[in-house]
């Protein structure tokens, strides 16, 4: 009998030890999360389309986010897109354009702006609100995760995050379609401090092999915790989202 | 305010430098380092906003000297082909103060045609508006409306001005209304109910192309976000003429794949129709009138927007074809005729809208193609518009766009004023 319960001991050990060594992909995932926004906050960006000659197009939004799945984004320049605003509620887009009034939907795949960021870039909700871990590894400076949509209407089937291991920061993100096929690369750069304990990126550059020798950039200011009204993210709300500011 | 003013036509000088300026558009943009710098302070919010754009679009036309609907005011086309230069300015505001605004659309065009000098200055929307609570709003003055989810038509926007199917993006004239609007969200299936009630009167020089004079109608909306499907219960309450009620929805079926629909129902309303012995009688019907539509984007990034639409209370294609006929018999008789609903837009009674856009074909940034069909479907007759748009400048948009008739003798596109027409738009926002 003894020699049986040393045994059973010894599995315990084996078993929780590794249990607690082992890598909590979605903790981590939770983690980044956090340290890149608070869940409820309001944010100024920047998104600029750059040609392969190096001529440019810019965009300035300001951007409300609520929980798990609500965000607006509200266009404020150019004068051609001034007053626009998109608005999403978990899987749902809207776009609405002054002066038409009535709000389309519109796919996360679509790009209101034209260029590589597309609606979900724009509109891009929690990691680990669309995502689970689906592997993790770790290097001597970094995380690696593999990320797997968890429902087929987000918007990219796999991501593959490189995540800085000290600070617990993306650092550049692979997106890829259920075909395997790379869609876009992102990578985070320019850590600054927004103020409230928040340390993030203020830049986010990608570029796609689909579209050869463009990419885009987002640029980050005034990200604040702020707590908004559930009823700030419904289409009647749209034609007012700038008296949020 | 309009006026007519014969003048001497400078249509060529307005082409010149509306291709001059498309030109050097599209010669390429000027070059920009990757230093990019984001001053947020620019953007702070201000208590007021001031924006607009100024247009300038040329047009040339094929005219059509058979088409019934070209000659019904009398007149003889004094050529084949019609140009006309148009310059358009539209002025849109807001002032804002505590949790009140004040909000305005004025618009302003100069025509230069073939017949003379034509020019119009309307105040398409002028209204305030009260937000005491986020979740309620109170508005009063004159705005436009927009309900239903059809992109080309909406059979349940019971209180929007007609929008024009070959650009139904552009702003219209509102009505003077008051409404108040109230919002509420929650957890699970149903999750926004939003509930919206306009008193429109119909009054002399208020709203009188609205309908019947001397009476207040009301127009409710509820709108439902449940299932992921927005739903808009919709009811138009006046007089018997007056009173419609009707439903719409849209809903993504997956996430490049979006359904909309409207249904609307209009109780014994009065219609002016030609009987086959040249007699006009008014009859009184009721009639449903419902539209069913998709949008569809490709991977390889082509919008595809297709809308069937049946107008309950439109023609037949013979009701059509013999007010078509009566234009030579009768002219005096088939102009009222028009005014009593022949002569409207969309007269008949089926149509197939169809709409195919490229974003940025073979890497060709910010250019999108397209092409557009309306098709009657019951006399076979339709229109087909290929058009280029532009947009790599930034607050600039060059539009060129083709529009050709086809239909015979007797059919609503055979008889329309003209067999084509070509368009050249310049667009500038501030």
């Amino acid at each position: 009998m003894k020699p049986l319960f040393s045994l059973l001991l010894g599995l315990l050990v084996v078993l929780t030890g590794t249990a607690a060594g082992a890598l909590d992909g979605n903790a981590l995932l939770l983690q980044v999360d956090r340290k890149m926004n608070p869940e409820s906050y309001e944010m100024y960006r920047k998104l600029i389309n750059v040609e392969p000659d190096g001529s440019s197009k810019e965009f300035v939004l300001y951007t409300a986010k609520k929980g798990q799945d609500k965000m607006v984004a509200l266009f404020l320049s150019p004068a051609s897109e001034q007053g626009r605003a998109t608005l999403r509620l978990g899987d749902n887009m809207w776009l609405y354009i002054p002066n038409v009034g009535k709000p389309i939907r519109i796919t996360s795949l679509q790009s209101v702006i034209g260029g590589v960021f597309n609606n979900s870039d724009i509109l891009r909700l929690d990691y680990s609100t669309e995502y689970s871990v689906s592997k993790a590894e770790e290097t001597a400076d970094r995380y690696l995760l593999q990320l797997k949509a968890k429902t087929p209407t987000v918007a990219y089937d796999t991501l593959k995050m490189e995540v800085d291991r000290e600070t617990l920061l993306p650092l550049t993100i692979e997106a890829y379609a259920a075909s395997g096929m790379l869609i876009k690369t992102l990578r985070y750069s320019d850590i600054d401090d927004f103020g409230d304990g928040l340390l993030r990126p203020a830049r986010l550059e990608t570029d796609s092999p689909l579209y050869r020798g463009y990419k885009s950039v987002m640029l980050f200011a005034k990200i604040h915790k702020r707590d908004f009204a559930d009823e700030v993210f419904t289409l009647n709300y749209l034609p007012k989202v700038d008296e949020l500011r | 305010m309009n006026s007519v003013d014969p003048a001497p036509l400078p249509l060529h000088l307005l082409s010149i430098l509306l291709l001059g300026t498309g030109l050097a558009l599209l010669t390429g943009p000027a070059a920009a380092a990757d230093t990019f710098s984001f001053d947020v302070e620019e953007f702070s919010r201000k208590p007021y906003d001031f924006n607009g754009y100024a247009e300038l679009k040329a047009e040339h036309e094929a005219i059509d000297e058979s088409g019934a609907l070209g000659r019904i005011d009398g007149s003889e086309p004094l050529d084949s082909t019609r140009q006309r230069a148009t310059g358009t300015v539209q002025f849109s505001g807001t002032y804002r103060w505590s949790q009140a605004s004040f909000n305005w659309l004025l618009t302003a065009a100069g025509q230069q045609a073939s017949d003379g000098w034509h020019d119009t200055a309307d105040v398409y929307e002028a209204f305030f508006d009260v937000t005491p609570a986020t979740n309620t709003t109170a508005t009063i003055g004159k705005t436009s409306y927009n309900w239903g989810t059809g992109y080309a038509w909406n059979p349940v926007g019971f209180i929007n001005r007609p929008k024009d199917p070959g650009d139904p993006e552009e702003s219209r004239e509102g009505y003077l209304t008051m409404a108040a609007e109230t919002i509420k969200s929650f957890d699970g299936a149903l999750r926004n109910v939003a509930v919206t009630g306009v008193l429109l009167p119909v009054l002399s020089g208020v709203n009188e192309d609205f309908g019947a004079a001397d009476q207040l109608d009301l127009a409710v909306k509820v709108y439902l976000l449940l299932l992921d499907t927005d739903i808009d219960l919709v009811a138009l309450i006046g007089d018997d003429q007056t009173s419609r009620f009707g439903i719409d929805f849209s809903r993504n079926l997956t996430t490049n794949f979006e359904v909309h629909g409207e249904i609307a129902y209009r109780h014994e309303t009065t219609k002016v129709v030609l009987s086959p012995d040249g007699s006009v009688v008014r009859r009184s019907e009721s009639a449903s009138s419902w539209l069913l539509g998709l949008r569809h984007l490709s991977t390889f990034e082509l919008t595809t927007i297709i809308e069937y639409y049946h107008n309950g209370g439109g023609y037949s294609d013979e009701e059509l074809s013999r007010f078509y006929r009566l234009v030579d018999t009768a002219p005096q008789q088939a102009r009222s005729l028009a005014r009593s609903g022949y002569g409207r837009p969309f007269a008949g009674r089926d149509y197939l809208y169809a709409r195919f856009s490229v974003k940025e074909p073979f890497d060709l940034l910010y250019l999108t193609p397209a092409l557009t069909t309306i098709v009657n479907i019951a006399d076979g007759s339709f229109s087909l518009a290929p058009e280029l748009m532009y947009t790599g400048f930034t607050n600039w948009e060059l539009r060129l766009r083709v529009t050709l008739l086809a239909g015979e003798a007797g059919t609503e596109y055979g008889e329309k004023a003209n067999d084509a027409r070509a368009e050249l738009r310049l667009r500038y926002y501030f």
